[in-house]
């Protein structure tokens, strides 16, 4: 079990966010949460992530304890992670080979095998002509892929995805939808994506968690979820 | 029209007021008896001792901006990025000596360290001698401007490093330490706010005359105000204002080219900024900021109380300075209310995109702010001495004059700023049914300004307060403000005195700033 996460409760000012959540996810798995704004579904993400601390209940990530009773136990950087946000957060300030650069030389990566990695991840993303490009120059497919190859070359146990490709048109959202399954599946890692967006969410997960108020809903494969979905009144659609 | 034609007048009186005395000492410099001539730059530059007081100037100015940036930028991210206790006591403290006129810091210091300072008085005359020869030529000076100009660096780091996207941080994280993250992300972002910030400080300590002449450290921009003061040599005075006014314009070219262009569009957010935790070093980091800000705000303050502790100076300094005391409210009043009039209008120019023109305009005023308040100060004289102009020369207005000239920019900055929180469809809404530009702004633009005009007020109101340059330069006969009055007593009057005076000055300009805080704190109790 790559993420497990026991009886999980976050609060902001008293209100909840996370309301005793537990979740485990298996190694390559491609789990989403579904949900609409205000349900709690970034802040879980963050908490694995480790940018927030749950006031209760227990993360594991690989068999260790990251985060226990409101106490974060393991730094972002020691939880092998991968996250893309949902405004991509490339830094402007760095090239395409800059800001793929910086975590592998944070970790002390030789430089020949870090230009190796690096190579390697713009091929599989096709952005090796962009290498010295900076991100203000890239339309924003590009950046989608620059933004995921970044996550990616750190080989992180598992990725998060914040509703990454909300703010793209329909023919982009679809054709990184497909580029994402197919390094998903050819580098057999283990995803949690985040969204409201239904279709995006039975298009990519192998299981789909639906939060509302911060609680779980319904766990399925995308036919038991549409059929839950389906079956609520329309005033409590997601 | 009627909004073309306000904002016309604002343009007008920034050019008439502002940008016409400087136009006329440069052409005036250019002519000896009547003809065109370079005499006057080739009489300046032949002496071997204006290049000596110019490449001081330099040497001071690199020296002071390097010193603040290598401080500031590490506390303005301490006070802005980690946990460090008591942070807003800190910022009050670093932030005084920029609010208080930096020459009284230096007869602070003076007090503490002259060679019958106060460190002598304990420690013997030997140590006075030596702490004597510290404050007095450029080691002194650099010490004293570091102090006054390091609050620019620091809260210049803090704003930018606040509008940075925190999830460009948090993706660093993701794979590096905090260090690290602050090292190679969120320094190397705000980068043009840091240089900015270098500008701003190097521009300040070039136009500088209060502390080096305090100190005794030969510069240029004293150059200008003795040919002035001592010899009335107006022509070799002029001369000297404008390789000042040369350089000053040539850092503003360089910033436009190649700063503007390099800064990042920062992303707005509502995320909360993140706080760094600085778990076990915190009380390292505490102990070092707290020992900073002991040597550069609360030894000083100190000095100056404890010199002032006597009824009977204070009774003597109100006796000799009462009526300085309320010529500088008023003037500072008046000034803050004509410059809070102005940047409203500019800063609604600018923000607003008005005319064609508009960059031309805010970087008129710009220049202006960064001219030294000497090269104002004979560019006023060079214009309105005359005996046509005689009713505004010999009166309070040229000082006025002298406020609006430099400090506009900062009023039209705050309103451009506060203008751009303002929908322009708030305006619009009430233009598309027919209401005109006065009952607009009056109706619409101005209570929904009213913090943006509030803070213009307050700021312009403590420059105008703390100014020397100009007023020192342009003040008639029986207008002498507070610092102005400090500044010609220091030679002939008791150290007590002084002392009292230079309280007298820290108070009302802490004053407002404390009657603000009060008000905000009681709106937000209510809310």
């Amino acid at each position: 079990m790559i993420v497990k996460m026991d009886h999980i409760f976050k609060s902001y000012d008293k209100i909840p966010a996370v309301n005793g959540i537990s979740l485990h996810i298996e190694k390559g798995e491609r789990v989403v949460i579904l949900g609409p704004s205000g349900c709690g579904k970034t802040t879980l993400l963050r908490m694995i992530a480790g940018f927030v601390s749950p006031d209760k209940g227990t993360i594991e990530i690989d068999g260790l304890v990251v985060a226990k009773n409101g106490r974060s136990l393991v730094e972002p950087e020691n939880r092998k992670i991968g996250m893309v946000f949902q405004d991509l957060a490339l830094w402007p300030h760095k090239s395409v080979h800059g800001n793929l650069e910086f975590g592998l030389r944070a970790k002390k990566i030789p430089k020949n095998e870090r230009n190796k990695r690096i190579d390697e991840m713009l091929v599989k993303t096709q952005m090796i002509p962009f290498k010295n490009n900076f991100p203000g120059e890239l339309s924003g497919g590009q950046q989608q892929r620059i933004a995921l190859a970044r996550a990616l070359i750190m080989e992180p146990k598992i990725l998060l995805m914040d509703e990454p490709l909300s703010n793209l048109d329909i023919d982009l959202n679809l054709l990184l939808r497909k580029e994402v399954l197919e390094l998903q599946e050819e580098l057999g890692i283990t995803m949690l994506y985040v969204t409201h967006d239904r279709d995006e969410a039975f298009s990519l997960a192998t299981r789909v968690v639906v939060m509302q108020h911060g609680n779980i809903q319904k766990i399925g494969n995308a036919d038991e979820v549409t059929k839950f979905l389906s079956e609520l009144p329309v005033n409590k659609k997601t | 029209m009627a909004r073309k034609i306000t904002l016309w007048v604002a343009i007008l009186l920034l050019l008439l007021i502002g940008l016409a005395p400087v136009i006329s000492m440069f052409a005036k410099s250019l002519f000896v008896a009547g003809e065109l001539s370079l005499g006057n730059y080739e009489t300046l530059f032949q002496s071997e001792r204006e290049w000596i007081l110019l490449s001081n100037s330099f040497l001071l100015a690199g020296s002071v901006t390097f010193i603040t940036l290598l401080l500031g930028v590490p506390l303005g991210t301490l006070f802005s990025k980690t946990d460090l206790p008591f942070k807003k006591i800190f910022i009050i403290l670093f932030v005084i000596p920029l609010i208080i006129p930096s020459y009284i810091l230096a007869t602070a210091w003076f007090y503490f360290l002259g060679r019958s300072g106060i460190v002598a008085q304990i420690l013997g005359a030997n140590v006075g001698i030596f702490t004597s020869r510290f404050l007095f030529g450029f080691s002194g000076v650099l010490f004293v401007m570091v102090s006054t100009l390091l609050p620019i660096v620091i809260i210049l780091v803090m704003t930018y490093l606040r509008m940075v996207n925190p999830k460009l941080e948090e993706a660093a994280k993701l794979s590096a330490t905090w260090p690290v993250v602050l090292r190679e992300i969120s320094i190397p972002i705000i980068i043009p706010g840091i240089c900015l910030a270098g500008l701003i400080v190097f521009i300040l300590t070039l136009g500088e005359i209060g502390v080096p002449s305090s100190l005794r450290f030969d510069v240029f921009p004293v150059e200008s105000f003795i040919q002035f003061s001592a010899f009335y040599n107006f022509n070799a005075a002029t001369a000297a204002a404008i390789p000042l006014g040369v350089i000053t314009l040539i850092i503003l070219i360089i910033e436009r080219l190649f700063l503007r262009k390099k800064v990042f569009q920062f992303r707005v957010t509502k995320d909360p900024m993140i706080i760094i935790p600085l778990g076990e070093k915190k009380p390292l980091f505490f102990a070092a900021v707290a020992t900073l800000a002991f040597i550069i705000a609360i030894i000083p303050l100190c000095v100056l109380l404890i010199k002032s502790l006597s009824i009977s100076a204070y009774h003597e300094a109100l006796t000799r300075s009462i009526d300085s005391i309320f010529r500088s409210l008023l003037y500072a009043a008046i000034g803050a209310t004509c410059l809070t009039v102005l940047g409203f209008f500019l800063g609604y120019l600018l923000e607003r995109k008005a005319f064609r023109f508009t960059y031309a305009v805010d970087s008129i005023a710009i220049l202006l702010f960064a001219l030294p308040g000497t090269v104002i100060g004979i560019g006023l004289i060079s214009l309105w001495n005359t005996r046509a102009t005689n009713m505004i020369y010999a009166s309070v207005a040229i000082i006025i004059f002298g406020y609006i000239a430099q400090y506009t920019a900062l009023g039209e900055r705050i309103m451009a700023a506060t203008f751009s929180q303002i929908p322009r469809s708030m305006e619009e809404a009430a233009q598309i049914v027919g209401v005109g530009w006065f009952r607009r702004l009056f109706g619409i633009l101005i209570p929904l300004a009213k913090r943006g005009i509030a803070s213009i007020w307050l700021v312009g109101f403590i420059f105008c307060l703390r100014d020397l340059g100009i007023t020192m330069m342009v003040y008639p006969p029986a207008h002498d403000t507070l610092p102005v009055r400090i500044f010609t007593l220091m030679a002939n009057s008791p150290e007590e005195v002084i002392a009292a005076l230079c309280m007298i000055l820290i108070l009302i300009t802490l004053l407002p700033l404390s009657a603000l805080s009060l008000i905000i704190k009681n709106k937000r109790q209510k809310i």
